[in-house]
């Protein structure tokens, strides 16, 4: 109830022009993935300056994206995907908040800083980032398992066994490094071979589905393309799964926090900015979602199982993640026409 | 239709039983399977472990889940109240009137909602309550349960519609011949006798509202998550057993309505 009364006397007093330069107190109002947010963080959040806080989840980027670009939402903090940072900030849709001038901006991973979806990191910071490649259990396939050949010529003890991600992105990508393509691919023949292969291979494939963790502790497949945060909670109920790091490369991305232009919150919106960027705020949010965050320091306080998991800490001779930039209109035609024959 | 001697019961057709009993098992068996898993002592949604109620215990624990639940509910509460009268206007006005030019098109009108795929009906109203904040400043949880109310009155009209025009028009006319004014025909006879179509008509409402995603999805503001979102943005970061828990209770309390329902309906 108080709630309410509360967002009544601020569109009250935004409506009369007498919502005056942000106090320290007040709402924040974060959209963000579902089931991403540590419950524990936003309490701590809340506790130390007195702003409450409404946290409401989205399925996808895309949902995300026909909301907020309406306006008006309410909403001050989302966090997009790496090239829908940059989408949002081609349609100003993003305020420049400055994170690199903030306080904690110092904790950053250098190696997060100068990325090509926020060059210099004007408008958004990380919140969680990780690889997509797959999980394989190695008590069914004993031999090497870093090569994307276990997906698109499997083995015998492999094939039918296998679960895909129904993202046309990931597939596609994976398909065109095992071919040892560009990304971003607008060459015909190059792309006719690369749907012909994984027509072939979609033979092999059992499913298609995006509830992996499920798909792999159930035994319904013994090998499913997977982020790495889902590999590692599908390893505890099935010690034997292990995470691949394909010699031909594998996908990164990384979630960012932004803020809204129209953010009605806009000061309490930099300080959560801020305020994620502490590394033991940072490591809380990594406990909970199970993924890696960009900030320095925040190792000492992560929950041990993580700092020793493989599918968190990268091999030393690992391939580097290849964060996939948007491609153009005609690419992503091209793609979906693909997409659709795979499908049929 | 054919002459009523050389219909045969349909029961005793070849198959009958062995069709009714395969859509029965696809029905409900995954109910049961999601019921059963709700007392899993396990993460998995998939593998069986032993019996607890920990998934029970962690639903309630869970801020998301209960604030979720809660805000269903309100928004399907206030839905169904403002939907059923509107509903039961709508009924009267098409069935207890002389017929009127215009008629079939007020049919269309109130059933509209039906028609149009959800996603447009979501799409617009987004658009449209965009500006109506940009013009008023006003915002809150106002705009959700308009949005339900108006998508839940077809689903009131129907069954109150089709009560009314089982209804003979007998016992009104009689009462009306008897010197009765029109509100006392309505209050002592058409309303006690097309109660149960309004009984139905909110029920189903009720169940509408609870049930949707898409225009929710696009319509709520902050703080304003419903249980059918809550779930679907758990489904990339895989789901928990609490959902199960959730889903179960929520099932329990559907088949106590209907069941009340039902022995009311029974004793008058």
């Amino acid at each position: 109830m108080t709630k309410t009364k509360l967002k009544m006397a601020t569109a009250l007093a935004a409506g009369l022009g007498l919502a005056g330069p942000a106090l320290a107190e007040g709402e924040l109002n974060i959209y963000n993935w579902g089931n991403y947010t540590n419950p524990e963080l936003i309490e701590k959040f809340e506790a130390e300056f007195g702003i409450e806080v409404n946290l409401d989840g989205y399925d996808s980027n895309e949902t995300m994206l026909a909301k907020v670009r309406e306006g008006n939402t309410g909403y001050d903090i989302v966090v997009p995907g790496d090239s829908t940072v940059q989408i949002m900030i081609g349609l100003d849709m993003l305020a420049e908040i400055k994170p690199n001038e903030m306080e904690n901006f110092k904790n950053m991973d250098p190696k997060w800083v100068d990325v090509w979806w926020d060059p210099g990191r004007n408008y958004s910071v990380p919140w969680q980032w990780g690889t997509t490649s797959f999980t394989v259990d190695t008590e069914v396939y004993t031999g090497d398992i870093n090569t994307l050949a276990l997906m698109f010529d499997p083995p015998e003890e492999l094939k039918g066994r296998i679960n895909m991600l129904n993202d046309m992105n990931d597939v596609i990508n994976a398909g065109l490094r095992y071919k040892g393509y560009d990304r971003c691919n607008s060459n015909a023949d190059e792309l006719r071979e690369v749907t012909e292969m994984l027509i072939a291979a979609k033979e092999n494939w059992r499913t298609m589905d995006y509830s992996t963790i499920e798909k792999l502790t159930s035994g319904d497949v013994d090998l499913s393309q997977n982020w790495n945060g889902a590999a590692m909670r599908a390893r505890e109920q099935r010690p034997t799964l292990q995470y691949a790091y394909p010699k031909e490369g594998f996908t990164g991305w990384m979630d960012n926090v932004a803020v809204l232009a129209d953010a009605p919150n806009m000061e309490n919106a930099k300080l959560f900015v801020n305020f994620i960027m502490d590394p033991e705020n940072a490591a809380m949010i990594s406990n909970f979602a199970r993924y890696a965050n960009g900030i320095m320091g925040s190792e000492e306080f992560m929950d041990a199982e993580m700092l020793s998991a493989p599918e968190i800490v990268m091999p030393a001779n690992a391939p580097t993640p290849d964060f996939v930039k948007p491609c153009p209109q005609e690419v992503t035609d091209l793609y979906n026409r693909i997409w659709t024959r795979l499908k049929q | 239709m054919a002459n009523p001697r050389k219909m045969k019961d349909l029961r005793k057709q070849p198959g009958f039983e062995f069709l009714a009993y395969t859509c029965l098992f696809f029905l409900y068996a995954p109910i049961v399977v999601l019921v059963i898993f709700s007392f899993n002592d396990n993460r998995s949604v998939v593998l069986w472990t032993e019996f607890s109620f920990r998934w029970y215990v962690e639903a309630f624990d869970n801020d998301g889940i209960r604030e979720a639940t809660i805000i269903s509910f309100k928004v399907a509460a206030v839905a169904t109240f403002f939907s059923t009268i509107f509903a039961t206007m709508a009924a009267l006005a098409t069935t207890r009137t002389p017929p009127y030019r215009g008629q079939t098109l007020a049919y269309a009108i109130i059933n509209q909602p039906l028609m149009v795929p959800e996603i447009v009906t979501a799409v617009a109203t987004l658009a449209f309550f965009t500006l109506i904040k940009k013009l008023t400043g006003v915002s809150g949880i106002g705009y959700l349960m308009m949005a339900h109310t108006v998508f839940c009155i077809p689903f009131a009209y129907m069954p109150i519609r089709a009560r009314l025009e089982d209804m003979n028009l007998t016992l009104e006319q009689a009462a009306a011949d008897l010197y009765a004014t029109p509100f006392q025909v309505f209050r002592t006879i058409t309303l006690p006798l097309m109660a149960p179509g309004i009984v139905a008509g909110a029920m189903l409402a009720f169940v509408v509202s609870l049930d949707d995603v898409i225009i929710s999805l696009l319509i709520a503001g902050p703080g304003e998550t419903t249980l059918p979102i809550y779930i679907l943005g758990q489904i990339r970061r895989g789901i928990t057993p609490e959902i199960n828990a959730v889903s179960t209770l929520l099932l329990g309390l559907t088949v106590i309505l209907v069941a009340l329902f039902f022995i009311i309906g029974r004793k008058k």
